[in-house]
């Protein structure tokens, strides 16, 4: 059996390395120009071979958004830009427009060419369709039902990918442009401005909401591996390093563990448990099990919850002194319980019990984000850079 | 240059003053507020003279595809004069039933450059409605550079957006009152108003203001432009609007009192003079 891929966002080289550090089989990243998230930080070309090259070693993948509907204006430069990039060593492009698509594959036979969400395919025919065109993958949209994607995957021959975690459109993707109409930004041209997730006046009554919950499908990895699905994607390129870790690390045990038949209940909780910890939001798994209403509505207006769980990024290691050197991100204290993660898949918790500065002067808090602080640590575990550290209680709660 | 009509109820009631109409097929159609059965659509098809499109543009999921391809081979039967499409398997399903309708790719606000409208125009399909969030510059760019067939849509309250999701009856559930399937909403910083409206299908938002591109017709006109597109949903005086407009168009578009007069339903000519952003750093 293929393994399923896991497949990360990275809104920059950093995240990159990270997402794929921590257990993704590939990444999508946007190049400065034609993705969906024009005002993310995005890759130069220098970044995307950079990024090609890092993930290539690891034997891994980078897929290029080229998703943005198209203008006359756009299509000069995009030809040019798509030899580019694969020159880079892009493995596919998420495209959402059929004439790239047929323009790929008939100009670069080895480059993977995967049909955007954009699109919202929500049928086997349509399926049909592209797979003449060449098509290698397409991103279903996220209105499906589990029977209606494994009805696509046994009927077409293409590989099918589908989102698992992360925020939601309200509207059809692609069909929406309320961004284009409220603030004058294109949003199907990568300037979305979330018009979803504004509140309108409705009379006297409470404001008028739509947007949506959150997807989070950890409890349903185990029926998509077995539906035949393809490609497990996470939603984010613009999420934190922290959000992404955990997130990517998560899916990855999940998936690890599904394959080597250890996937218990009990494991799940704390999977499940990992999860909820970084989501700023309610979460929901929408269309997958039934018709999504109003509990898969976001009602509670723009209260989303501020993380301050994570408080730390590992630089180093020192095994001999039993020091790690991190950079602080959240206020905490000597006495609190923490929990060390790394890219290798491990989770230590401990109770901090020496805690200096950067001058290696005994405290009690680390309280300057940014800064360089070291805390003790005893253990075997094989800690590197990109490790974190985050609360699991402060030492004045109960757990 | 064609005056196509989408009416808001069946009264069809300038019917004859116009070249074409276009029907929103029950069931299968989105971003309308007045359908027709099939059997609706082949007696008006039978009993006029004009020209007949219908609009099968809902995403269609899998349990849809059956009934759709049997609707396709009785639209085929009846010479309908074209289908407007949004889901890209009405297109492989007129090849693999190598029907002979005509197709419009009416994808909503995907139809925006005149390169992806050759694909289409290659893939056999002959018009292409395009979408309302361009400039006249660019729909000019595109009926003089693709051969494809292009539709503007001109006067309207515009369809800008469409969920899956039953939105009024999860908010009205949320407020534990009746649902209700059509209300009016505000957006708080622009004033700006809209109409929700919430069908079977899912809920569609309109712009709560008139697109009038009555002057812009001559325009059109101008570029070789040959069929545009009224929606009378929300218009007022809409009869009156269509006879006065076939008039104008058949005159070559020459007469200003035709423009001074359609002043009245307002300065909005949406994005026809006016770009979106999307970079705002």
């Amino acid at each position: 059996m293929r393994k399923i891929e896991l497949l990360s966002p990275a809104g920059d080289l950093e995240r990159l390395k990270v997402t794929l550090l921590y257990g993704a089989d590939a990444v999508y990243i946007g190049g400065e120009k034609y993705s969906l998230r024009a005002n993310a930080n995005n890759f130069s070309l220098d970044e995307i071979r950079e990024g090609c090259l890092f993930a290539h070693k690891l034997g891994k993948k980078v897929h290029l958004t080229l998703n943005i509907v198209f203008h006359n204006e756009d299509m000069s430069g995009v030809f040019q830009y798509i030899d580019d990039v694969v020159d880079c060593g892009i493995d596919a492009f998420i495209v959402s427009d059929p004439f790239l698509i047929s323009y790929i594959k008939k100009k670069y036979t080895n480059c993977e060419v995967h049909l955007s969400t954009q699109n919202s395919t929500t049928n086997y025919k349509s399926i049909q369709f592209f797979e003449k065109q060449g098509i290698d993958r397409v991103v279903l949209a996220r209105e499906l039902s589990r029977d209606e994607i494994g009805e696509i995957i046994n009927k077409v021959d293409t590989d099918i990918e589908v989102f698992i975690h992360g925020a939601m459109c309200t509207c059809f993707s692609g069909r929406c442009a309320l961004s284009n109409y409220v603030t004058g930004r294109d949003a199907n041209r990568g300037g979305c401005s979330q018009v979803c997730r504004f509140s309108f006046e409705y009379g006297n009554k409470k404001d008028f909401t739509f947007a949506t919950k959150d997807m989070n499908m950890a409890l349903y990895i185990r029926d998509l591996i077995e539906m035949g699905v393809r490609s497990l994607k996470v939603e984010g390129r613009m999420r934190s390093l922290y959000y992404l870790a955990t997130v990517i690390g998560t899916y990855r045990n999940i998936i690890d563990d599904y394959y080597s038949h250890s996937l218990t209940n009990d494991k799940m909780k704390v999977y499940q448990s990992r999860l909820d910890r970084v989501a700023n939001r309610e979460t929901s798994t929408h269309f997958f099990t039934k018709k999504a209403d109003y509990k898969d509505q976001y009602y509670t207006g723009r209260s989303e919850v501020s993380n301050q769980d994570y408080l730390g990024q590992v630089i180093s290691y020192d095994r001999d002194n039993k020091l790690i050197k991190f950079y602080e991100r959240n206020y905490f204290e000597v006495g609190d319980l923490i929990e060390l993660f790394t890219p290798f898949g491990d989770h230590v918790e401990f109770v901090c019990e020496e805690l200096f500065n950067e001058d290696m002067v005994s405290i009690d808090v680390a309280r300057h984000p940014d800064s360089i602080y070291f805390i003790k640590l005893d253990t075997n575990v094989s800690i590197c850079e990109y490790s974190m550290l985050r609360l699991i209680k402060k030492n004045n709660e109960s757990r | 240059m064609q005056l196509l009509v989408e009416f808001e109820n069946k009264s069809l009631s300038c019917l004859n003053s116009v070249d074409g109409i276009i029907l929103p097929l029950i069931d299968y159609s989105v971003e309308s507020v007045c359908f027709f059965s099939l059997d609706e659509i082949i007696n008006i098809k039978n009993n006029n003279k004009i020209k007949v499109f219908v609009k099968i543009n809902k995403n269609l999921f899998n349990s849809d595809i059956d009934e759709v391809k049997d609707i396709l081979i009785k639209l085929d039967n009846i010479n309908i004069d074209g289908i407007f499409f949004y889901d890209l398997a009405i297109l492989q399903l007129k090849s693999e039933l190598k029907l002979n309708v005509d197709l419009i790719w009416s994808q909503t606000h995907m139809v925006n450059n005149y390169k992806t409208c050759d694909y289409y125009y290659d893939m056999g399909v002959k018009y292409a409605l395009l979408g309302k969030e361009i400039t006249l510059d660019e729909v000019s760019e595109i009926i003089q550079k693709s051969k494809i067939i292009s539709m503007v849509e001109v006067v309207s309250k515009p369809s800008v957006a469409f969920s899956y999701r039953k939105l009024l009856t999860n908010y009205f559930n949320d407020i534990n009152e009746e649902p209700i399937n059509n209300i009016k909403v505000k957006e708080k910083v622009t004033d700006s108003f809209y109409d929700i409206i919430e069908d079977d299908n899912g809920t569609c938002f309109y712009l709560d203001s008139i697109t009038n591109g009555t002057s812009v017709i001559k325009n059109l006109y101008e570029m070789g432009c040959q069929f545009i597109i009224f929606r009378e949903y929300g218009i007022p005086n809409f009869d009156s609007l269509v006879v006065d407009t076939m008039k104008y168009i058949s005159s070559g578009c020459s007469s200003k009192n035709y423009v001074t007069k359609y002043k009245k339903m307002g300065d909005s000519t949406n994005f026809f003079f006016k770009r979106t952003i999307y970079k705002v750093k």
